[in-house]
Protein backbone atom coordinates (compact mmCIF):
# COMPACT_ATOMS: atom_id res chain seq x y z
CA UNK A 1 0.00 0.00 0.00
CA UNK A 2 2.62 2.42 1.06
CA UNK A 3 4.80 1.41 -1.82
CA UNK A 4 2.00 1.85 -4.30
CA UNK A 5 1.24 5.31 -3.02
CA UNK A 6 4.87 6.15 -3.14
CA UNK A 7 5.13 5.07 -6.73
CA UNK A 8 2.08 7.09 -7.64
CA UNK A 9 3.26 10.23 -5.97
CA UNK A 10 6.74 9.71 -7.26
CA UNK A 11 5.53 9.06 -10.76
CA UNK A 12 3.68 12.32 -10.76
CA UNK A 13 6.77 14.01 -9.39
CA UNK A 14 8.97 12.60 -12.06
CA UNK A 15 6.64 13.80 -14.73
CA UNK A 16 6.36 17.17 -13.12
CA UNK A 17 10.09 17.48 -12.89
CA UNK A 18 10.41 16.87 -16.58
CA UNK A 19 7.96 19.61 -17.38
CA UNK A 20 9.78 21.95 -15.05
CA UNK A 21 13.02 21.37 -16.81
CA UNK A 22 11.46 22.52 -20.03
CA UNK A 23 9.74 25.47 -18.43
CA UNK A 24 12.85 26.78 -16.78
CA UNK A 25 14.81 26.21 -19.94
CA UNK A 26 12.48 28.60 -21.68
CA UNK A 27 12.42 31.20 -18.93
CA UNK A 28 15.94 31.32 -17.78
CA UNK A 29 17.98 32.83 -20.55
CA UNK A 30 21.00 33.81 -18.59
CA UNK A 31 23.25 31.90 -16.35
CA UNK A 32 26.62 32.59 -14.89
CA UNK A 33 29.07 29.80 -15.31
CA UNK A 34 31.17 29.12 -12.19
CA UNK A 35 33.34 26.34 -10.90
CA UNK A 36 30.36 25.11 -8.88
CA UNK A 37 28.46 24.23 -12.02
CA UNK A 38 31.11 22.28 -13.81
CA UNK A 39 32.00 18.69 -13.09
CA UNK A 40 33.79 15.59 -14.24
CA UNK A 41 30.37 13.92 -14.15
CA UNK A 42 28.23 14.19 -17.22
CA UNK A 43 24.59 13.28 -17.34
CA UNK A 44 23.51 12.05 -20.75
CA UNK A 45 19.81 12.17 -21.41
CA UNK A 46 17.91 11.13 -24.49
CA UNK A 47 19.86 7.97 -25.23
CA UNK A 48 17.55 5.72 -27.25
CA UNK A 49 16.71 2.53 -25.37
CA UNK A 50 18.26 0.29 -27.99
CA UNK A 51 21.01 -1.28 -25.95
CA UNK A 52 23.57 1.14 -27.31
CA UNK A 53 25.48 1.82 -24.10
CA UNK A 54 28.67 0.42 -25.57
CA UNK A 55 28.46 2.75 -28.54
CA UNK A 56 27.66 5.65 -26.27
CA UNK A 57 30.60 5.02 -23.98
CA UNK A 58 32.93 4.54 -26.92
CA UNK A 59 31.77 7.79 -28.41
CA UNK A 60 32.42 9.65 -25.16
CA UNK A 61 35.74 7.92 -24.61
CA UNK A 62 37.03 9.74 -27.66
CA UNK A 63 37.27 12.84 -25.48
CA UNK A 64 39.31 11.31 -22.70
CA UNK A 65 39.62 8.56 -20.17
CA UNK A 66 36.37 7.55 -18.55
CA UNK A 67 36.57 6.50 -14.94
CA UNK A 68 33.08 5.19 -14.40
CA UNK A 69 29.79 4.96 -16.16
CA UNK A 70 26.31 3.84 -15.27
CA UNK A 71 22.87 3.57 -16.65
CA UNK A 72 20.57 5.55 -14.37
CA UNK A 73 17.56 3.34 -14.69
CA UNK A 74 15.56 5.16 -12.07
CA UNK A 75 16.20 8.59 -13.46
CA UNK A 76 13.13 10.12 -15.08
CA UNK A 77 13.45 9.83 -18.82
CA UNK A 78 11.41 10.40 -21.92
CA UNK A 79 9.71 7.31 -23.24
CA UNK A 80 12.05 4.87 -25.01
CA UNK A 81 15.11 6.74 -23.87
CA UNK A 82 17.66 6.08 -21.17
CA UNK A 83 19.84 8.26 -18.99
CA UNK A 84 23.51 7.59 -18.41
CA UNK A 85 26.09 8.99 -16.06
CA UNK A 86 29.67 9.19 -17.25
CA UNK A 87 32.54 10.25 -15.05
CA UNK A 88 35.65 11.43 -16.78
CA UNK A 89 39.06 11.41 -15.19
CA UNK A 90 39.64 15.01 -16.08
CA UNK A 91 37.39 18.01 -16.05
CA UNK A 92 38.69 19.33 -19.35
CA UNK A 93 37.76 16.05 -21.01
CA UNK A 94 34.26 16.24 -19.61
CA UNK A 95 34.09 19.81 -20.85
CA UNK A 96 35.16 18.82 -24.34
CA UNK A 97 32.80 15.86 -24.45
CA UNK A 98 29.90 17.97 -23.30
CA UNK A 99 30.62 20.61 -25.87
CA UNK A 100 30.85 18.14 -28.73
CA UNK A 101 28.16 15.68 -27.73
CA UNK A 102 25.38 17.92 -26.48
CA UNK A 103 22.56 18.13 -28.99
CA UNK A 104 24.29 15.51 -31.07
CA UNK A 105 22.20 13.01 -32.96
CA UNK A 106 22.80 9.55 -31.57
CA UNK A 107 20.96 6.63 -33.14
CA UNK A 108 18.18 8.94 -34.19
CA UNK A 109 17.76 10.76 -30.92
CA UNK A 110 19.18 14.09 -29.77
CA UNK A 111 21.44 13.70 -26.77
CA UNK A 112 21.22 16.18 -23.98
CA UNK A 113 24.49 16.35 -22.10
CA UNK A 114 24.94 18.36 -18.94
CA UNK A 115 27.35 18.55 -16.04
CA UNK A 116 26.20 16.64 -12.96
CA UNK A 117 28.12 18.05 -9.98
CA UNK A 118 25.40 16.68 -7.70
CA UNK A 119 27.02 13.26 -8.13
CA UNK A 120 30.36 14.44 -6.76
CA UNK A 121 31.66 13.25 -3.44
CA UNK A 122 32.97 15.81 -0.97
CA UNK A 123 36.48 14.86 -1.97
CA UNK A 124 35.73 15.35 -5.65
CA UNK A 125 34.23 18.75 -4.98
CA UNK A 126 37.28 19.64 -2.93
CA UNK A 127 39.62 18.60 -5.72
CA UNK A 128 37.61 20.50 -8.28
CA UNK A 129 37.94 23.69 -6.23
CA UNK A 130 41.65 23.08 -5.79
CA UNK A 131 42.12 22.50 -9.50
CA UNK A 132 40.53 25.84 -10.25
CA UNK A 133 42.84 27.41 -7.68
CA UNK A 134 45.87 25.88 -9.36
CA UNK A 135 44.67 26.86 -12.79
CA UNK A 136 44.19 30.51 -11.81
CA UNK A 137 47.54 30.59 -10.03
CA UNK A 138 49.23 29.29 -13.13
CA UNK A 139 47.35 31.53 -15.52
CA UNK A 140 47.87 34.71 -13.54
CA UNK A 141 51.50 34.07 -12.70
CA UNK A 142 52.31 34.13 -16.39
CA UNK A 143 50.55 37.40 -17.07
CA UNK A 144 53.39 38.70 -19.17
CA UNK A 145 53.15 35.71 -21.35
CA UNK A 146 49.49 36.39 -21.88
CA UNK A 147 49.85 40.02 -22.80
CA UNK A 148 52.58 39.20 -25.29
CA UNK A 149 50.45 36.69 -27.03
CA UNK A 150 49.54 37.52 -30.60
CA UNK A 151 46.00 38.47 -31.50
CA UNK A 152 43.74 35.56 -31.02
CA UNK A 153 42.11 34.07 -34.02
CA UNK A 154 38.42 34.69 -34.30
CA UNK A 155 36.35 31.70 -33.61
CA UNK A 156 32.79 30.86 -34.29
CA UNK A 157 30.94 29.10 -31.59
CA UNK A 158 27.85 27.07 -32.05
CA UNK A 159 24.64 28.09 -30.35
CA UNK A 160 24.75 25.88 -27.37
CA UNK A 161 28.43 25.84 -26.78
CA UNK A 162 29.89 27.26 -23.68
CA UNK A 163 33.06 29.14 -23.19
CA UNK A 164 36.11 27.15 -23.78
CA UNK A 165 38.14 29.07 -21.29
CA UNK A 166 40.84 26.51 -21.03
CA UNK A 167 41.90 27.03 -24.57
CA UNK A 168 44.27 29.88 -25.21
CA UNK A 169 42.07 31.03 -28.04
CA UNK A 170 39.12 31.80 -25.90
CA UNK A 171 36.09 32.68 -27.96
CA UNK A 172 35.88 36.33 -27.23
CA UNK A 173 34.36 37.27 -30.55
CA UNK A 174 31.71 34.73 -30.20
CA UNK A 175 31.11 35.84 -26.68
CA UNK A 176 28.62 38.55 -27.47
CA UNK A 177 26.54 35.84 -29.04
CA UNK A 178 27.17 33.08 -26.61
CA UNK A 179 27.43 34.44 -23.13
CA UNK A 180 24.01 35.91 -22.86
CA UNK A 181 22.34 32.95 -24.36
CA UNK A 182 24.32 30.46 -22.44
CA UNK A 183 22.07 27.49 -22.11
CA UNK A 184 21.37 27.06 -18.43
CA UNK A 185 19.88 23.66 -18.87
CA UNK A 186 23.09 22.52 -20.39
CA UNK A 187 24.87 22.94 -17.15
CA UNK A 188 22.27 22.95 -14.54
CA UNK A 189 19.88 20.10 -14.36
CA UNK A 190 16.92 22.04 -13.14
CA UNK A 191 15.28 18.79 -12.46
CA UNK A 192 17.36 18.56 -9.38
CA UNK A 193 16.11 21.85 -8.11
CA UNK A 194 12.67 20.42 -8.09
CA UNK A 195 13.80 17.16 -6.75
CA UNK A 196 15.59 18.70 -3.82
CA UNK A 197 12.55 20.73 -3.03
CA UNK A 198 10.50 17.60 -3.03
CA UNK A 199 12.86 15.78 -0.80
CA UNK A 200 13.28 18.59 1.64
CA UNK A 201 9.54 19.02 1.73
CA UNK A 202 9.40 15.57 3.23
CA UNK A 203 8.38 13.72 0.14
CA UNK A 204 10.61 10.79 0.76
CA UNK A 205 8.44 8.48 -1.29
CA UNK A 206 10.10 9.36 -4.52
CA UNK A 207 10.35 6.30 -6.66
CA UNK A 208 13.86 7.03 -7.69
CA UNK A 209 15.04 5.64 -4.44
CA UNK A 210 18.61 6.34 -5.21
CA UNK A 211 18.09 10.04 -5.01
CA UNK A 212 17.09 10.02 -1.43
CA UNK A 213 19.63 7.39 -0.82
CA UNK A 214 22.36 9.46 -2.33
CA UNK A 215 21.42 12.36 -0.13
CA UNK A 216 21.64 10.21 2.92
CA UNK A 217 24.83 8.50 2.01
CA UNK A 218 27.92 9.52 3.82
CA UNK A 219 29.75 12.07 1.76
CA UNK A 220 32.95 10.12 1.91
CA UNK A 221 31.70 7.03 0.21
CA UNK A 222 30.70 6.80 -3.35
CA UNK A 223 27.09 7.62 -3.29
CA UNK A 224 25.58 5.37 -5.82
CA UNK A 225 25.37 1.78 -5.00
CA UNK A 226 24.11 -1.18 -6.85
CA UNK A 227 21.36 -1.48 -4.34
CA UNK A 228 20.16 1.97 -5.14
CA UNK A 229 19.79 1.52 -8.81
CA UNK A 230 20.69 -0.63 -11.70
CA UNK A 231 24.06 -0.26 -13.08
CA UNK A 232 25.79 -2.22 -15.63
CA UNK A 233 29.13 -2.11 -17.12
CA UNK A 234 30.38 -2.89 -20.47
CA UNK A 235 33.98 -3.07 -21.26
CA UNK A 236 35.38 -5.40 -23.79
CA UNK A 237 38.80 -5.36 -22.27
CA UNK A 238 37.72 -6.25 -18.80
CA UNK A 239 37.63 -9.56 -17.08
CA UNK A 240 34.11 -10.57 -16.27
CA UNK A 241 35.05 -10.25 -12.65
CA UNK A 242 35.37 -6.55 -13.04
CA UNK A 243 31.83 -6.25 -14.22
CA UNK A 244 30.64 -6.15 -10.74
CA UNK A 245 29.02 -3.76 -8.40
CA UNK A 246 28.54 -0.11 -8.98
CA UNK A 247 32.06 0.77 -9.98
CA UNK A 248 33.66 0.10 -13.21
CA UNK A 249 37.21 1.08 -13.58
CA UNK A 250 37.79 1.08 -17.21
CA UNK A 251 41.27 -0.15 -17.47
CA UNK A 252 43.30 -0.88 -20.49
CA UNK A 253 45.34 -3.96 -20.07
CA UNK A 254 46.19 -5.76 -23.25
CA UNK A 255 46.75 -8.93 -21.33
CA UNK A 256 43.15 -9.13 -20.38
CA UNK A 257 40.99 -11.44 -22.34
CA UNK A 258 38.46 -9.80 -24.52
CA UNK A 259 35.02 -10.76 -23.40
CA UNK A 260 32.52 -9.64 -25.87
CA UNK A 261 29.01 -9.33 -24.74
CA UNK A 262 26.58 -9.89 -27.48
CA UNK A 263 23.72 -9.49 -25.10
CA UNK A 264 23.69 -5.75 -25.41
CA UNK A 265 24.57 -5.61 -29.04
CA UNK A 266 21.21 -6.59 -30.29
CA UNK A 267 17.89 -5.11 -29.57
CA UNK A 268 16.14 -6.32 -26.49
CA UNK A 269 12.96 -5.17 -24.86
CA UNK A 270 13.67 -2.96 -21.90
CA UNK A 271 12.37 -5.45 -19.36
CA UNK A 272 14.69 -8.08 -20.75
CA UNK A 273 17.53 -5.64 -20.66
CA UNK A 274 16.95 -4.93 -17.02
CA UNK A 275 16.80 -8.61 -16.25
CA UNK A 276 19.97 -9.14 -18.21
CA UNK A 277 21.69 -6.40 -16.27
CA UNK A 278 20.62 -7.88 -13.01
CA UNK A 279 21.80 -11.29 -14.09
CA UNK A 280 25.18 -9.88 -15.10
CA UNK A 281 25.50 -8.03 -11.87
CA UNK A 282 24.70 -11.07 -9.82
CA UNK A 283 27.19 -13.03 -11.82
CA UNK A 284 29.76 -10.36 -11.20
CA UNK A 285 28.94 -10.28 -7.52
CA UNK A 286 29.45 -14.00 -7.31
CA UNK A 287 32.85 -13.68 -8.84
CA UNK A 288 33.56 -10.83 -6.51
CA UNK A 289 32.75 -13.00 -3.52
CA UNK A 290 34.99 -15.77 -4.76
CA UNK A 291 37.71 -13.21 -4.69
CA UNK A 292 38.82 -12.98 -8.27
CA UNK A 293 38.21 -9.29 -8.09
CA UNK A 294 40.29 -8.58 -5.05
CA UNK A 295 43.59 -8.03 -6.73
CA UNK A 296 42.63 -5.55 -9.37
CA UNK A 297 44.94 -2.71 -8.72
CA UNK A 298 46.33 -1.88 -12.10
CA UNK A 299 46.64 1.75 -12.99
CA UNK A 300 43.49 3.11 -14.52
CA UNK A 301 44.36 4.70 -17.79
CA UNK A 302 41.02 4.71 -19.43
CA UNK A 303 38.98 2.53 -21.65
CA UNK A 304 40.52 0.45 -24.30
CA UNK A 305 38.48 0.25 -27.40
CA UNK A 306 37.67 -3.24 -28.51
CA UNK A 307 40.17 -5.18 -30.52
CA UNK A 308 39.37 -5.64 -34.15
CA UNK A 309 37.39 -8.82 -34.62
CA UNK A 310 39.17 -11.42 -36.64
CA UNK A 311 36.42 -12.02 -39.09
CA UNK A 312 36.44 -15.11 -41.21
CA UNK A 313 35.84 -13.92 -44.74
CA UNK A 314 35.27 -17.52 -45.89
CA UNK A 315 37.87 -17.20 -48.57
CA UNK A 316 41.61 -17.68 -48.25
CA UNK A 317 42.48 -14.74 -50.41
CA UNK A 318 40.11 -12.44 -48.62
CA UNK A 319 41.39 -13.65 -45.28
CA UNK A 320 44.94 -12.90 -46.33
CA UNK A 321 43.97 -9.41 -47.36
CA UNK A 322 42.07 -8.90 -44.16
CA UNK A 323 45.00 -9.95 -42.02
CA UNK A 324 47.29 -7.72 -44.09
CA UNK A 325 45.04 -4.76 -43.45
CA UNK A 326 44.77 -5.69 -39.82
CA UNK A 327 48.50 -5.84 -39.41
CA UNK A 328 48.97 -2.59 -41.27
CA UNK A 329 46.46 -0.90 -39.01
CA UNK A 330 48.23 -2.23 -35.97
CA UNK A 331 51.50 -0.83 -37.25
CA UNK A 332 49.93 2.54 -37.81
CA UNK A 333 48.36 2.28 -34.41
CA UNK A 334 51.70 1.93 -32.73
CA UNK A 335 52.78 5.31 -34.04
CA UNK A 336 49.45 7.18 -34.07
CA UNK A 337 47.22 5.92 -31.32
CA UNK A 338 44.62 8.61 -31.94
CA UNK A 339 43.88 7.48 -35.44
CA UNK A 340 43.76 3.93 -34.39
CA UNK A 341 40.98 4.59 -31.98
CA UNK A 342 38.81 5.89 -34.72
CA UNK A 343 39.73 3.17 -37.15
CA UNK A 344 38.91 0.54 -34.65
CA UNK A 345 35.73 2.30 -33.88
CA UNK A 346 34.70 2.32 -37.52
CA UNK A 347 35.54 -1.25 -38.13
CA UNK A 348 33.87 -2.25 -34.93
CA UNK A 349 30.73 -0.37 -35.75
CA UNK A 350 29.91 -2.29 -38.90
CA UNK A 351 29.19 -5.78 -37.64
CA UNK A 352 27.28 -4.31 -34.72
CA UNK A 353 24.92 -2.37 -36.89
CA UNK A 354 24.36 -5.49 -38.90
CA UNK A 355 23.52 -7.47 -35.82
CA UNK A 356 20.90 -5.05 -34.68
CA UNK A 357 19.01 -5.64 -37.92
CA UNK A 358 18.08 -9.08 -36.64
CA UNK A 359 14.96 -7.76 -35.02
CA UNK B 1 46.57 45.11 -25.19
CA UNK B 2 43.49 43.87 -26.96
CA UNK B 3 41.58 47.06 -27.59
CA UNK B 4 38.62 45.29 -29.12
CA UNK B 5 38.08 43.34 -25.96
CA UNK B 6 38.48 46.36 -23.73
CA UNK B 7 36.05 48.35 -25.84
CA UNK B 8 33.53 45.55 -25.79
CA UNK B 9 33.72 45.23 -22.03
CA UNK B 10 33.52 49.00 -21.69
CA UNK B 11 30.34 48.95 -23.76
CA UNK B 12 28.89 46.31 -21.45
CA UNK B 13 29.71 48.34 -18.35
CA UNK B 14 28.18 51.45 -19.86
CA UNK B 15 25.06 49.60 -20.85
CA UNK B 16 24.73 48.20 -17.35
CA UNK B 17 24.90 51.69 -15.93
CA UNK B 18 22.53 53.45 -18.32
CA UNK B 19 19.90 50.86 -19.10
CA UNK B 20 16.51 51.09 -17.43
CA UNK B 21 15.46 47.58 -18.33
CA UNK B 22 16.10 45.04 -15.60
CA UNK B 23 16.14 42.31 -18.23
CA UNK B 24 19.00 44.07 -20.05
CA UNK B 25 20.77 44.69 -16.76
CA UNK B 26 20.61 41.01 -15.92
CA UNK B 27 21.86 39.97 -19.31
CA UNK B 28 24.77 42.39 -19.23
CA UNK B 29 25.74 41.38 -15.72
CA UNK B 30 25.63 37.71 -16.72
CA UNK B 31 27.92 38.58 -19.61
CA UNK B 32 30.40 40.36 -17.38
CA UNK B 33 30.32 37.59 -14.78
CA UNK B 34 31.01 35.01 -17.45
CA UNK B 35 33.92 37.06 -18.72
CA UNK B 36 35.23 36.95 -15.17
CA UNK B 37 35.70 33.18 -15.49
CA UNK B 38 38.63 33.67 -17.82
CA UNK B 39 41.83 35.01 -16.22
CA UNK B 40 42.73 36.65 -19.50
CA UNK B 41 40.04 39.24 -18.85
CA UNK B 42 41.06 40.18 -15.31
CA UNK B 43 43.23 43.10 -16.34
CA UNK B 44 40.40 44.65 -18.38
CA UNK B 45 37.82 44.00 -15.72
CA UNK B 46 39.96 45.75 -13.12
CA UNK B 47 40.58 48.65 -15.44
CA UNK B 48 36.84 49.08 -15.91
CA UNK B 49 36.20 48.69 -12.18
CA UNK B 50 33.95 45.74 -12.74
CA UNK B 51 34.95 44.44 -9.31
CA UNK B 52 33.21 47.42 -7.76
CA UNK B 53 30.28 46.89 -10.07
CA UNK B 54 29.94 43.30 -8.81
CA UNK B 55 30.33 44.35 -5.18
CA UNK B 56 27.70 47.08 -5.56
CA UNK B 57 25.29 44.70 -7.25
CA UNK B 58 25.42 42.41 -4.18
CA UNK B 59 23.11 44.86 -2.42
CA UNK B 60 20.56 45.01 -5.25
CA UNK B 61 16.99 44.00 -4.49
CA UNK B 62 16.83 41.99 -7.68
CA UNK B 63 17.83 38.43 -6.66
CA UNK B 64 19.00 37.60 -10.14
CA UNK B 65 21.44 40.51 -10.19
CA UNK B 66 22.82 39.36 -6.85
CA UNK B 67 23.20 35.83 -8.19
CA UNK B 68 25.16 37.01 -11.21
CA UNK B 69 27.28 39.46 -9.24
CA UNK B 70 28.37 36.84 -6.69
CA UNK B 71 28.98 34.44 -9.59
CA UNK B 72 31.28 37.01 -11.12
CA UNK B 73 33.13 37.50 -7.84
CA UNK B 74 33.41 33.73 -7.43
CA UNK B 75 34.97 33.59 -10.87
CA UNK B 76 37.64 36.23 -10.38
CA UNK B 77 38.40 36.22 -6.66
CA UNK B 78 41.20 33.63 -6.85
CA UNK B 79 43.51 36.04 -8.59
CA UNK B 80 45.77 37.65 -6.00
CA UNK B 81 45.22 41.23 -7.16
CA UNK B 82 41.46 40.74 -7.31
CA UNK B 83 41.41 39.03 -3.92
CA UNK B 84 43.34 41.88 -2.31
CA UNK B 85 41.04 44.38 -3.94
CA UNK B 86 37.87 42.69 -2.69
CA UNK B 87 39.27 42.36 0.84
CA UNK B 88 40.42 46.01 0.80
CA UNK B 89 36.95 47.10 -0.30
CA UNK B 90 35.36 45.30 2.67
CA UNK B 91 33.75 42.84 0.33
CA UNK B 92 33.59 39.96 2.81
CA UNK B 93 30.53 41.15 4.74
CA UNK B 94 28.22 41.59 1.75
CA UNK B 95 29.34 38.15 0.55
CA UNK B 96 28.54 36.63 3.95
CA UNK B 97 25.13 38.24 3.66
CA UNK B 98 24.59 36.26 0.45
CA UNK B 99 24.56 33.10 2.57
CA UNK B 100 21.04 33.96 3.67
CA UNK B 101 19.75 34.30 0.12
CA UNK B 102 16.87 32.06 -0.91
CA UNK B 103 18.57 31.52 -4.24
CA UNK B 104 20.62 28.36 -4.13
CA UNK B 105 23.13 29.41 -6.79
CA UNK B 106 23.79 32.64 -4.90
CA UNK B 107 24.47 30.70 -1.71
CA UNK B 108 26.80 28.23 -3.40
CA UNK B 109 28.77 30.95 -5.17
CA UNK B 110 29.08 32.76 -1.86
CA UNK B 111 30.40 29.67 -0.04
CA UNK B 112 33.02 29.08 -2.72
CA UNK B 113 33.95 32.76 -2.85
CA UNK B 114 34.46 32.87 0.91
CA UNK B 115 36.77 29.87 0.75
CA UNK B 116 38.74 31.44 -2.07
CA UNK B 117 38.99 34.76 -0.22
CA UNK B 118 40.41 33.21 2.92
CA UNK B 119 43.82 34.60 3.88
CA UNK B 120 45.49 34.79 7.29
CA UNK B 121 44.07 38.31 7.56
CA UNK B 122 40.54 37.59 6.37
CA UNK B 123 40.17 34.25 8.14
CA UNK B 124 38.76 35.60 11.43
CA UNK B 125 35.92 37.35 9.61
CA UNK B 126 35.22 34.52 7.16
CA UNK B 127 35.16 31.82 9.84
CA UNK B 128 33.23 33.88 12.36
CA UNK B 129 30.84 31.86 14.49
CA UNK B 130 27.61 32.72 12.65
CA UNK B 131 29.22 31.74 9.34
CA UNK B 132 30.42 28.41 10.71
CA UNK B 133 26.98 27.78 12.14
CA UNK B 134 25.49 28.52 8.78
CA UNK B 135 27.87 26.07 7.10
CA UNK B 136 26.94 23.40 9.64
CA UNK B 137 23.34 23.70 8.54
CA UNK B 138 24.25 23.76 4.87
CA UNK B 139 26.25 20.58 5.41
CA UNK B 140 22.94 18.89 6.26
CA UNK B 141 21.21 20.18 3.15
CA UNK B 142 19.58 17.70 0.80
CA UNK B 143 21.25 19.58 -2.00
CA UNK B 144 24.39 17.60 -2.42
CA UNK B 145 26.23 20.37 -4.21
CA UNK B 146 25.60 22.72 -1.31
CA UNK B 147 26.36 20.16 1.40
CA UNK B 148 29.62 19.19 -0.31
CA UNK B 149 30.76 22.80 -0.40
CA UNK B 150 29.81 23.34 3.22
CA UNK B 151 31.68 20.22 4.33
CA UNK B 152 34.79 21.36 2.49
CA UNK B 153 34.45 24.75 4.18
CA UNK B 154 34.13 23.18 7.63
CA UNK B 155 36.92 20.66 7.14
CA UNK B 156 39.45 22.77 5.31
CA UNK B 157 38.91 26.32 6.51
CA UNK B 158 37.72 25.97 10.09
CA UNK B 159 39.43 24.47 13.11
CA UNK B 160 37.74 21.55 14.88
CA UNK B 161 37.33 23.87 17.87
CA UNK B 162 35.42 26.41 15.79
CA UNK B 163 33.15 23.70 14.40
CA UNK B 164 32.52 22.28 17.86
CA UNK B 165 31.71 25.70 19.23
CA UNK B 166 29.24 26.34 16.43
CA UNK B 167 27.71 22.92 16.93
CA UNK B 168 27.09 23.39 20.60
CA UNK B 169 25.72 26.85 19.99
CA UNK B 170 23.31 25.76 17.30
CA UNK B 171 21.88 23.20 19.69
CA UNK B 172 20.48 26.04 21.75
CA UNK B 173 19.16 28.18 18.96
CA UNK B 174 16.49 26.54 16.88
CA UNK B 175 16.13 29.33 14.38
CA UNK B 176 18.90 30.50 12.20
CA UNK B 177 19.29 31.65 8.66
CA UNK B 178 16.78 29.67 6.61
CA UNK B 179 17.94 27.25 3.94
CA UNK B 180 17.67 28.50 0.39
CA UNK B 181 14.36 27.69 -1.25
CA UNK B 182 15.36 26.15 -4.54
Amino acid sequence: MAAATGAEVGGACGHHAQRDVCASRANQHHQVYTVNLESRYLLIQGVPALGVMKELVEQFALYGAIEEYNALDEYPAEQFTEVYLIKFQKLQNARAAKKKMDERNFFGSLLHVCYAPEFETVQETREKLQDRRKYIAKATSSKDHFSKMPQEPKRTVSNNSEYDFQSPTSGFRAADRTVGNWDPSACFPDFYKTLHCDVSAGNIAHPSGYHSQSHLASPQCVHYSTKAYECFSYNPSLKPAVQQGGHKHVSASPALQRTFDNGIDRFMPRATQLEERKRKRDEGNKLGIIGTNSDINEVVIGPQLPEMPKVDMEDDSLNTSASLIRNKLQEVAASVPETLKENRQDIQAKPLVKQRRRI
Amino acid sequence: MDLGRLEYLQALVTEFQVTESSEAKEQVLANLANFAYDPKNYEYLRQLQVLDLFLDALTEDNETLVEFAIGGLCNLCLDKTNKDYILEANGVQPIINCLSSSNEETVMSAVTTLMYLTTPQSRPQITALPVVECMLRFSLSTNRRLSNLAVVFLEDYCTPVQVEEARSLSKHTAVGIPLPKD
